[in-house]
């Protein structure tokens, strides 16, 4: 009898462990996110807590491309290093010595550029189907051969004179498609994701983050706010090929700080402006919809949902289930179903926190503290969020989420102003302001999603705004404003190195590896423009310095091997 | 004295906001990039810097390449860059600018002068961003706005049917690894050649080895089909926008 209950249970357990994606890396960093499960996890152990002391850099590659920062995951697949710049060069290195195998300029429109949120900045390439795509300041989806770096197709994703909006995020590959998103959220535009055949560019599928007439969530628009609502997914998002379902971030309604034009009346504190500050699962095919969880009802912080979706699996009351973790800028991490989109549970992360009470057992927000019109009030974190667009990183071996944050507040100021389609809509501006009785300004924590507790907490004076690297080897890697990219025990939070690069980190760092040797390479270059000029006047003796360049750390070559 | 000094600030406080201010709220003063009234924010301080006029006019209509400052001459109407323009110099103490945009089409929005009521509803469909792209401006740029995958609008077709049934030579059928498809040839030269796929929309450009591609004269790709979304009434109010639009 006994027997049989251990057969029965094992059969169970087979059945339920077949094929479990797998998260992490090895040789290859073959996407954004590390895998499309977006956990920024190396499974390379070579360099590891006992060694990462002696890491020294193995080459570096300097871009030419000083406009502003260093901010793409550069993506390695076969050895080759695929690298883009602010301003659209794109590089293919031998990623174990760094030679130029190939280079690329996209002819960036002269002078300037059009649009009307402009950013020059650009967090990577996306590599399959023997191509490398990527996104244009004037809204373009490129692709260029994987092995020559020649255009391929060029298709515009709409107008940046008319919409306000341009592309920075990676795009993400799914089988025979390419999904990007773009910016615009904070102009009056009407956000959505745009699917491209890879082979050929020609378009796939569209999915609009705001409901048209007739659609299923329409309704909570006032007017004809739905037309210029704002909502963009900005960010890249992340695929589950057993579910087939695609995930992504939506960023918040617009205009930002003040919901008079958007909200329906009797709204407030219900769902509103669907599917803005959401998490959405989209069937990777045909881009429907099949569930969403909107974070912020009725967004007037600017908190934005657009960040990595993170795909785990973890038990439940002893049952394996497919989760997703995902904070927006408030710092509020949520934990959902990846199959239904059930809520699991949500915590808050930032120390200082004054813009809702507290979310109930159902993650609904409570004690909503909003901008006024005709006020400033000072709200905590802020609209540069507790964190941004950097990702966060998580461990299979902890169990751990690694993240960057910052513990800054801001002056909000709310002001009704009409919609002109591609213009600035923020309804307002926001002011940024340090908390008062605080020495340190940031910290990189490590949470456990399942008990919702953080297990420990790096301090740092200034603030965060790197991406956040795990490996097996148990370090977590992350570089700071003043230039240092260090390594912290994934265990402890213990700095165990640490590397001044000569500019501030903005960048997105990556693990990989060739012949055998572990290399961690990470961009530097602080941005000067947007988050990091508003951040950098809070810190007036701070000169925080800008660049464009990678560097790629190893271990040293025992001098005996090199004989060999 | 104190009279006087009351009579100037007096007015400055209780006018409405003038349309420099209110254009420079919604398109400068973001938080995100500069502040209000030319406060620090994202972007540097603009109120106070002692920049003269030129200056101003320029780094407002042609950007800074190299940094997140657009160049507003592409994106605004003429009377919002000049608004714009004087209330920035009015920061830096300028008082009576002189204000010279230069030639060129200069903004995005309605074209000047301004458009008839009919011609507004057809250059409101024109670009209508709401039909995805479904639109007239996926292919078609006018007055500085929309994709210029054709060359200009020269001729405007004298109604609904004509522009249904618009002839279009230049679209040809090229032959790309066995596939045939209606194309647009941008350029054939030694080395690679680019063409616009117009299987689907939007077109797509494509670059390949000039020896891969086979094209031949004539396609099966028609005007009416493309502009199918909108109806003969919708098309007259585009065709009035066409007329009032483009000069010859």
């Amino acid at each position: 009898m006994r027997f049989l209950l251990v057969l029965l249970a094992m059969g169970a357990a087979c059945a339920q462990d077949a094929p479990r994606p797998d998260g992490a890396t090895h040789a290859d960093w073959p996407h954004y996110g590390g895998t499309q499960f977006s956990w920024r996890y190396s499974a390379l152990d070579q360099v590891n807590a006992g060694n990462v002391k002696n890491l020294v850099p193995a080459w570096i590659f300097q871009t030419g491309d000083y406009a502003e920062n260093l901010q793409a995951t550069p993506i390695v697949v076969d050895g080759v290093m695929y690298l883009i710049t602010p301003r659209i060069q794109v590089f293919a290195l031998d990623a174990a010595t760094g030679h130029l195998l190939w280079q690329y300029k996209y002819p960036t429109p002269r002078p300037g550029k059009p649009g009307g949120m402009t950013f020059v900045q650009n967090r990577g390439v996306a590599v399959g189907d023997g191509k490398v795509f990527f996104g244009t300041t004037d809204n373009y989806l490129v692709a260029l051969d994987q092995k020559t770096g020649a255009e391929q197709w060029r298709v515009s994703v709409d107008d940046p004179r008319q919409c306000g909006c341009d592309i920075t995020a990676a795009p993400l590959v799914v089988k025979d498609k390419v999904i990007v998103g773009g910016n615009g959220g904070d102009a009056a535009h009407r956000g959505y994701l745009t699917a491209f055949y890879t082979k050929t560019g020609r378009f796939a599928w569209r999915w609009y983050v705001i409901p048209g007439p007739g659609e299923k969530g329409h309704d909570t628009w006032k007017g004809d706010s739905w037309k210029l609502g704002g909502g963009a997914p900005w960010m890249t998002g992340s695929f589950d090929p057993q579910l087939n379902l695609v995930y992504w971030g939506t960023g918040n309604a617009g205009g930002d700080f003040n919901d008079e034009d958007r909200l329906v009346p009797g709204a407030k504190g219900k769902e509103a402006n669907l599917y803005t500050a959401s998490v959405v699962a989209l069937d990777a095919d045909t881009g429907k919809l099949r569930w969403y969880h909107q974070e912020v009802p009725d967004d007037v912080w600017d908190f934005d949902s657009a960040y990595e979706c993170v795909l785990i699996d973890r038990a439940i009351n002893g049952q394996m289930r497919k989760l997703l973790v995902h904070m927006n800028k408030s710092g509020v991490t949520f934990v959902l179903d990846r199959v239904t989109g059930e809520f699991i549970g949500a915590f808050s992360v930032p120390e200082v926190q004054t813009w809702i009470s507290g979310i109930t057992e159902d993650g609904k927000l409570v004690g909503r503290r909003e901008p006024e019109a005709g006020k400033v009030v000072n709200i905590c974190p802020s609209a540069a969020g507790a964190k941004s667009w950097n990702s966060t990183a998580y461990s299979p071996r902890t169990g751990y989420l690694y993240a960057p944050i910052n513990e800054v507040c801001n002056d909000l100021t709310s002001t009704p102003t009409e919609a002109m389609e591609g213009r600035s809509h923020a309804n307002g501006g926001f002011s940024l302001k340090l908390p008062p009785d605080r020495k340190t300004y940031s910290h990189i924590d490590a949470w456990d999603p399942m008990t919702r507790k953080r297990v420990w907490s790096m301090p740092y004076r200034y603030v965060l705004l790197a991406s956040v690297l795990a490996t097996a080897g148990d370090l977590v890697f992350t570089g700071d404003p003043e230039g240092d990219f260090f390594a912290l025990d994934a265990r402890t939070g213990n700095k165990l190195w640490s590397y001044q690069t000569g500019a501030g980190n903005r960048g997105s760092a990556v693990s990989y590896s060739i012949g055998g040797r572990q290399y961690i390479a990470t961009p530097t270059g602080w941005q000067q423009a947007i988050a990091g000029a508003q951040l950098a006047p809070l810190f007036p003796d701070q000169n925080w310095r800008g660049g464009s360049t990678l560097i790629v750390f190893a271990l040293p070559v025992v001098p005996s091997e090199v004989s060999k | 004295m104190k009279h006087a000094l009351l009579f100037l600030i007096v007015p400055a406080l209780a006018w409405p906001q003038s349309l420099g201010e209110k254009v420079f709220a919604q398109s400068c003063a973001t938080g995100y990039c500069h502040g209000a009234k030319g406060t620090p924010a994202g972007a540097p301080r603009l109120a106070a810097r002692g920049f003269d006029q030129a200056y101003i006019t320029s780094t407002i209509m042609r950007g800074l390449p190299g940094t997140a400052m657009p160049a507003f001459g592409a994106t605004l109407p003429r009377a919002d860059l000049t608004a714009v323009i004087a209330y920035v110099a009015s920061l830096n103490g300028i008082v009576n600018p002189s204000i010279n945009l230069g030639p060129g089409p200069g903004g995005a929005g309605p074209p000047e002068p301004a458009l008839s009521a009919e011609a507004e509803r057809g250059r409101a469909l024109f670009f209508d961003a709401l039909r995805g792209f479904s639109r007239c401006s996926t292919c078609h740029e006018v007055n500085g706005v929309g994709i210029p995958v054709t060359t200009a609008i020269a001729k405007i077709p004298t109604d609904a049917a004509a522009l249904r049934a618009l002839a279009t030579p230049d679209i040809r059928t090229a032959t790309v690894d066995g596939e045939a498809m209606p194309a647009l040839i941008v350029s054939q030269a030694k080395t690679r050649a680019l063409f616009y796929d117009l299987t689907s929309a939007p077109p797509v450009l494509r670059t390949v080895d000039p020896n891969a591609l086979k094209v031949a004269e004539g396609s099966a790709w028609r005007h009416a089909s493309v502009i199918g979304a909108y109806n003969d009434a919708e098309l007259a109010s585009i065709l009035a926008f066409l007329k009032e639009a483009i000069k010859p």
